[in-house]
């Protein structure tokens, strides 16, 4: 029947001209797999040992010889308590215990209820391995060394001790955390790290699901022209009322991507990769898109990843965007923390599938199949993103299936989890399945792709100080 | 958008309005020719912005007479009830079972007491034009009030006047512009009588104009119209100005914006909406009513705040949606003939604006 009313919808509206759809992997939100840009990083001392190798999505990062990406767990505050390691504590928290019952961090729930899957539950340090140092290993930089329980040396950047994710199988993935921007009351996550990314001090790198974008300091979006020749403005006049060049110190100096235009006498202009900077001045919130909406102007990013599956759509919606499935359907990621003190996720078909069942179908599959259907692919599909993979699934308990299994479904999956629609949304565009689960879906429940944001400050998701 | 100073000049000028409509509304009872909106009714339209919303809970002095067996359990205490018992239980036992019911909540019988709200009185308006059995007295007397929502909630912490809903959805509704509910009445030949108006709801996409005190909101103030991403948010009701008060028709289908913090950008369908509301040069005060789906509204509960949230005003989500399908009253299923929505009232303040409607350029993401 929602199928029925799905189709009736779509159609009333694209006859009405209403829907506004865009194959998302033509639209502006991505680069293309030919383009090679990444992003420059300031060089900063790092052990033997350590390197730093470029990712689709978070950019630089630390990684092992090996090319495992490296994070953090920084300490953070749950409703009733905090997880995580504490910065410059000199100790690890992430340990070999197995955790057996819940800590009741997060209310209204006490705490004291077994975890499930005990017979297979993994201690922490077993799925993030610590970053091991030599036992005479001496600080670098901001790298320096603590001491595991078990005595061992243990790598630590800025004060927090370095792991890597049992999730990460091959060099450059980062399915263990992401820094792009999503989140919120999600539990306390680990982060990669990576070197900072060399901008001058007038500007900043915000990280987005769909690429890093340059902000000033004060968090607004920055544009480039296509009127503006390389290291040259065409911005006179009446366009300088709606467009603010970013101005550059007198003592700005050309280095690597970033260079300085002259416009007249004493006044200097930032420009990136040849591009003379400007923010929008109609724009009253931060990291907005707003400006690219005017022929010819366009957000600046030092890198973006690559499109989405081909047949992939956005489609507008209430606040902005979503990336929908190729009927318009909005794309829903699956978040969740569990509430042991290692905080670990619960948000893949490697971990107990009993919370997201809880949630989409109160236990029963068939439900949840209907209430957060899996996003199917086509045979042989494949996306030119390295964050858009096939996986097999079994619908019925959520885990990895191999194809072939009876009832097995190929589904796409974002950053190794599937993605999913939702069965009660009516037409494209409509984005009803957002914030479904607890604590606003951000700690075990579901949120909607959305790729812009024109009401809060492009946050997609992330409040973390709205808790 | 305005400058300051032609905001102060608007403001001078809505004060002055303000005070000669005084004058006039004492000296006569006559309609009140078009320019006793001042600047503010230009063109025969005249704006405003929604400052204040609360779900109408009609309330007496310690709940006494509508709250007699006191106020209704939320999550924690129902969970204490459930599983405070020593007994070892495992985190699907308790607290998914108790999510997995809060998102798939059922009209199924459970042990606790829900605790409706009692007595005759409540604010609303006649919704079905009819003066039925379980229809309330409005507090000036009129019969045939539909607000059987107030059964639901009038016992429930976080409705009444110091909840937690009441407070949050103000306090978020100021701060996020894409809640920002805008109303504008057009053909507008006189704020006091005036047997044919046009009223348009919108999204508006900027902020309110607060006082020093932050407390109080300034008219004068200018909103802009979001017709890149708010369209579903317009509809268009008939109404009449009858001694300064907006009466509209039914409208079948109204969606406002309700969307709170934590990300989320929720809304609000109302099925025969209506507004009543005293208006003045300044400001629009009073009721707008109509009935909620109960799903929808349960949705957005249980999608804007969470468990947590809903435990600091004793509010059960799953006991709450039991008793609004018990008591639901209106628009029933063809095929079970089950009501499926509630009667309802939301008491709102509204402050002056001047609209302004989107130019009509070219955007890129548009292409």
């Amino acid at each position: 029947m929602n199928r029925l009313r799905w189709l009736l919808s779509a159609a009333l509206l694209v006859g009405a001209g209403v829907s506004q759809t865009t194959l998302a992997a033509t639209g502006p939100y991505w680069q293309s797999k030919d383009a090679k840009d990444t992003e420059s990083y300031v060089k900063v001392p790092m052990p033997a040992g350590i390197q730093v190798i470029e990712t689709e999505l978070e950019g630089p990062v630390f990684a092992t010889a090996e090319g495992k990406t490296l994070y953090t767990w920084p300490l953070g505050n749950l409703r009733n308590g905090n997880a995580g390691d504490r910065r410059n504590s000199g100790v690890s928290t992430c340990d070999d215990t197995i955790y057996k019952e819940t800590s009741g961090y997060m209310s209204p729930y006490p705490p004291g209820f077994l975890l499930p899957e005990l017979e297979t539950r993994k201690s922490c340090e077993q799925l993030w391995p610590a970053v091991l140092a030599p036992a005479d290993a001496k600080p670098v930089g901001k790298w320096t060394v603590v001491k595991r329980k078990n005595g061992q040396s243990q790598w630590a950047f800025d004060g927090y001790p370095v792991y890597t994710s049992s999730l990460d199988k091959k060099a450059g993935d980062v399915f263990g955390g992401t820094n792009a921007l999503s989140g919120g009351a999600q539990g306390i996550v680990r982060q990669p790290i990576g070197p900072p990314p060399d901008v001058p001090p007038e500007l900043d790198v915000v990280p987005f699901r769909t690429g890093h974008m340059i902000t000033t300091y004060k968090g607004f979006s920055v544009y480039a022209s296509d009127a503006d020749a390389p290291g040259k403005s065409n911005c006179t006049d009446k366009c300088l009322s709606d467009w603010d060049p970013v101005i550059a110190p007198q003592t700005a100096k050309t280095k690597g991507d970033w260079s300085v235009v002259e416009r007249s006498p004493g006044i200097k202009q930032w420009a990136y990769r040849g591009q003379p900077l400007y923010t929008y001045v109609h724009e009253k919130k931060a990291r907005a898109v707003t400006g690219s909406d005017n022929p010819g102007w366009h957000n600046v990013y030092t890198q973006r990843a690559l499109p989405p599956p081909a047949d992939f759509t956005v489609q507008d919606s209430r606040i902005g965007q979503v990336l929908a499935d190729k009927d318009g359907k909005t794309i829903y990621i699956y978040q969740c923390n569990d509430d042991a003190l290692d905080q670990q996720t619960c948000d893949h078909p490697d971990s107990p599938q009993v919370y997201r069942m809880a949630i989409c179908g109160n236990f029963d599959p068939n439900v949840c199949n209907a209430t957060f259907p899996y996003v199917k692919a086509s045979p042989g599909a494949k996306a030119d993103s390295s964050l858009w993979t096939v996986v097999t699934i079994d619908p019925k308990t959520g885990k990895w299936a191999k194809p072939g299994d009876a009832g097995a479904m190929q589904v796409w999956a974002y950053r190794g989890r599937p993605v999913y629609t939702y069965g009660e949304d009516l037409k494209p565009g409509d984005a009803n399945g957002d914030n479904y689960g607890e604590f606003n879906g951000q700690r075990n429940g579901f949120r909607a792709y959305w790729v812009r944001d024109d009401y809060r400050n492009n946050n997609v998701g992330r409040t973390a100080n709205d808790r | 958008m305005k400058s300051n100073a032609v905001r102060m000049m608007s403001v001078a000028g809505s004060l002055l309005a303000a005070s000669v409509t005084v004058a006039l509304s004492t000296a006569s009872a006559q309609p009140v020719p078009l320019q006793e909106g001042g600047g503010a009714l230009k063109d025969r339209r005249i704006g405003y912005v929604m400052t204040h919303k609360y779900w109408a809970v009609y309330e007496t002095e310690g709940a006494k007479t509508e709250c007699p067996q006191g106020f209704n359990d939320g999550p924690r205490e129902q969970f204490k009830k459930l599983f405070d018992d020593g007994k070892k239980r495992s985190i699907v036992e308790a607290q998914l079972k108790r999510e997995g019911e809060q998102w798939h909540p059922t009209t199924a019988p459970e042990s606790f007491v829900f605790k409706e709200a009692q007595g005759n009185t409540s604010y609303g308006l006649n919704l079905d034009g009819k003066v039925g059995p379980e229809d309330f007295l409005s507090p000036e007397g009129e019969k045939g009030i539909d607000n059987q929502l107030y059964r639901v909630i009038g016992c429930i912490g976080h409705y009444r006047t110091m909840g937690t809903i009441n407070h949050f959805e103000n306090l978020f509704m100021r701060s996020y512009d894409d809640t920002r509910i805008v109303i504008e009445l057009t053909e507008v030949d006189s704020l006091k009588n005036d047997d044919a108006v046009v009223v348009t709801t919108y999204r508006g996409s900027d902020g309110l104009l607060q006082d020093a005190t932050g407390e109080g909101f300034i008219p004068g103030g200018t909103q802009r119209i979001d017709m890149r991403w708010g369209k579903e948010y317009v509809s268009k009701l008939k109404g009449k100005i009858v001694d300064g008060v907006l009466i509209t028709e039914p409208a079948d289908r109204v969606m406002l914006p309700w969307g709170v913090t934590f990300g989320t950008s929720g809304y609000h369908v109302f099925r025969g909406f209506e507004l009543k509301l005293k208006l003045d040069p300044e400001a629009a005060e009073g009721l707008m009513a109509g009935f909620v789906d109960v799903k929808a509204f349960n949705h957005h509960l249980n999608t804007s705040w969470s468990t947590h949230h809903h435990s600091y005003g004793q509010l059960s989500s799953p006991s709450q949606y039991k008793a609004m399908m018990r008591l639901a009253d209106g628009y029933p299923d063809p095929k079970t003939g089950k009501n499926t929505a509630i009667s309802s009232a939301v008491k709102v303040k509204f402050t002056q604006v001047y609209v302004q409607q989107p130019e009509q350029k070219e955007l890129v993401s548009k292409q």
